[in-house]
């Protein structure tokens, strides 16, 4: 059978793809512009990657946000699944607090948030994690909720607390597989916006990435394009690479 | 692991106001199935789940073998269970899905596939072991999930409603199949169900509850024969409600009179508790004491739905070959087999 074309769908793809792409290939299309020689190529990469600070700040935003990742889903997954589990009538409540980073002016968070970590990583960089978490929470609780809403989680669970596993078991081996495309979506949200956040950076006095390109935009903004494109280019990688390592094996088989 | 057996002894549990389990007691013998039938939300459900460990209990306790167990987390009380809903893993195949518990066991790989090939070859479904859940039928489900239910060996097996979810036809293939498994394996299990067909069909002994209590427990026959309380007559197979007059302990029910056995202190306007099997119809040459209403034809036997003068619907059950010509309309006389009947109030 021939599949016929869904027009209004076909319109709206268009449209998001060219909101999506157009400033992308607007800013790369300006990365490769030579202003010296004319013409186009690749003297601004060159000239980023040559900088030795672009690797050091590069790797420190991808610890970083790999360390937001991790205490993400080291707190989000438990405290959400209970949350379904329990039928809390917290529930609603938590719904709400979550949004609560998204209308919180940062600068009042910033000082706020920070006093309250725990004294070992207040005043280190390890403060960021905590504090990326904290912004990202909107994102990742709903991702999260979403996933956990669309399966039969109180079966799953107690079948599998009655075939043997601990509540730790439960949630690495049944639960996060179970869930595998909220947990990417999560995964990748945390680190997209860890490794791009710049306001509460500077407010703490922190250098990243984010806070190292626009210093450098001062100088060559051109090349601070190109870096950009670059930082673009690498949680893709990352995240694909990532995928690929978590494979959907239902849907491999499925085909 | 062999089985062991299992007691509750004052089993209490609360939900705010409502009392899901009141000082309940039960024992279950070793490689016994004993059903737990009851209406919902007679506390059924809440039994096997504290069972199971999944739900906590306010007093009382549970033990296996000589063993407390009412304070042991689910996971490591080794018992195996099946829901109602299919509750399969999706992310893995069906022989990983069997071999989970064997897993969390820390057996290795090659032991427990080969233990889930030999369950899933008793549950019938050797070549299904790569397929993934979402392949499977309701009923292939509920074999798998069977099948990991028993492949560590549990000292108990509980059946959480597990055929209430599929067809006609396969729920009875599979009732029958969990009860042959059961026997092969002398695993002691607990059936929880609301089915009454189910639990008599295939339990040693049958406990029905009611509120949160245990109205009796005994094997289908007695508790079909010699109900102990009147909720047991009405909720056990079909029973004729018949209004009557209670007269030094006498009954007439369709001008015959009977012994009245009685479970209360009941007297006076009763009502009496007569199995279909019980009441003959004769067709009548003149008014007789009833009309028949409707024959249902169920094979060897039918049974015959009337209607008395007074307005009380009957139901008897006869062979089938002196059925034929009882057709919807015809007056009928309708007699009791039987010397005694069961009497209530209620």
């Amino acid at each position: 059978m021939k599949r016929r074309i869904d027009l209004p769908l076909l319109i709206t793809l268009t449209i998001l793809a060219l909101f999506v792409f157009v400033p992308m290939i607007s800013a790369f299309e300006y990365s490769i512009r030579t202003p010296v020689e004319g013409g186009y190529g690749l003297t601004n990469y060159k000239w980023a990657v040559a900088d030795e600070d672009f690797l050091y700040y590069i790797l420190r935003s991808g610890w970083l946000s790999a360390l937001t990742v991790l205490v993400t889903l080291v707190i989000l997954v438990p405290t959400v699944t209970w949350l379904h589990l329990s039928d809390s009538k917290l529930r609603p409540l938590i719904d709400g607090l979550s949004l609560l980073p998204l209308v919180i002016p940062v600068v009042a968070f910033a000082v706020g948030a920070q006093i309250s970590l725990p004294e070992f990583v207040q005043n280190t960089v390890l403060e960021l994690p905590f504090l990326y978490f904290i912004l990202a929470l909107p994102y990742a609780y709903r991702a999260l909720d979403i996933g956990l809403n669309s399966i039969p989680l109180k079966t799953i669970t107690e079948a599998a607390r009655s075939t043997g596993a601990s509540w730790s078991r439960t949630i690495i081996s049944v639960i996060i597989p179970v869930i595998r495309g909220a947990v990417m979506g999560t995964i990748a949200l945390t680190f997209a916006l860890s490794l791009g956040e710049y306001t509460l950076t500077v407010l703490l006095h922190w250098d990243t990435f984010p806070t190292w390109v626009t210093f450098v935009a001062q100088e060559n903004i051109l090349g601070a394009i190109a870096i950009s494109m670059m930082s673009l280019i690498i949680p893709f990688i990352l995240l694909t690479g990532i995928t690929l390592l978590m494979p959907d094996r239902s849907a491999q088989r499925r085909k | 692991m062999t089985s062991k057996d299992l007691t509750l002894t004052n089993v209490s549990r609360r939900f705010g106001t409502v009392t899901a389990l009141d000082n309940f007691n039960l024992h279950v013998g070793v490689g016994e199935l004993v059903a737990l039938l009851g209406p919902s939300g007679c506390g059924k459900t809440t039994a096997l789940r504290i069972i199971a460990g999944l739900e906590s209990l306010d007093s009382g306790k549970v033990t296996v073998g000589e063993k407390d167990i009412s304070k042991i987390p689910a996971h490591k009380r080794n018992m195996g269970m099946v829901f109602q809903a299919y509750s399969l893993f999706p992310n893995l195949t069906v022989e990983e899905n069997v071999a989970f518990g064997l897993q969390m066991r820390k057996v290795s790989k090659h032991l427990r596939l080969k233990r889930a090939h030999e369950l899933l070859e008793l549950v019938g479904l050797p070549t299904h072991a790569n397929r993934f859940t979402h392949q499977l039928s309701g009923g292939q489900q509920q074999r798998v999930a069977l099948a990991r239910a028993l492949a560590f060996s549990p000292e108990i097996l509980l059946l959480d409603e597990p055929l209430s979810a599929l067809d006609a036809q396969v729920r009875v293939n599979l009732r029958e199949e969990i009860r042959r498994l059961q026997i092969s394996l002398g695993t002691t299990t607990v059936f929880v169900t609301h089915d009454q067909e189910e639990a008599m069909s295939i339990s040693d002994r049958v406990g029905v509850m009611s509120h949160g209590v245990l109205e009796q427990i005994d094997t289908p026959d007695v508790l079909y024969n010699a109900p102990a309380t009147a909720f047991v007559a009405n909720f056990v197979g079909v029973m004729n409600r018949i209004p009557a007059d209670l007269a030094n302990g006498k009954v007439n029910i369709f001008g015959k009179s009977l012994t009245a056995s009685k479970k209360g202190s009941e007297s006076g306007k009763i009502v009496a508790l007569l199995r279909p099997e019980t009441i003959s119809v004769k067709k009548s040459s003149s008014q007789g004491n009833a009309r028949v209403l409707t024959r249902s034809f169920q094979g060897a036997s039918s049974a015959i739905i009337c209607q008395t003068h007074e307005g009380t619907i009957v139901q008897s059950l006869m062979a089938s070959l002196d059925t034929g010509d009882f057709h919807p309309g015809t007056l009928v006389d309708l007699e009791v087999s039987t010397n005694e009947v069961m009497v209530t109030n209620d």
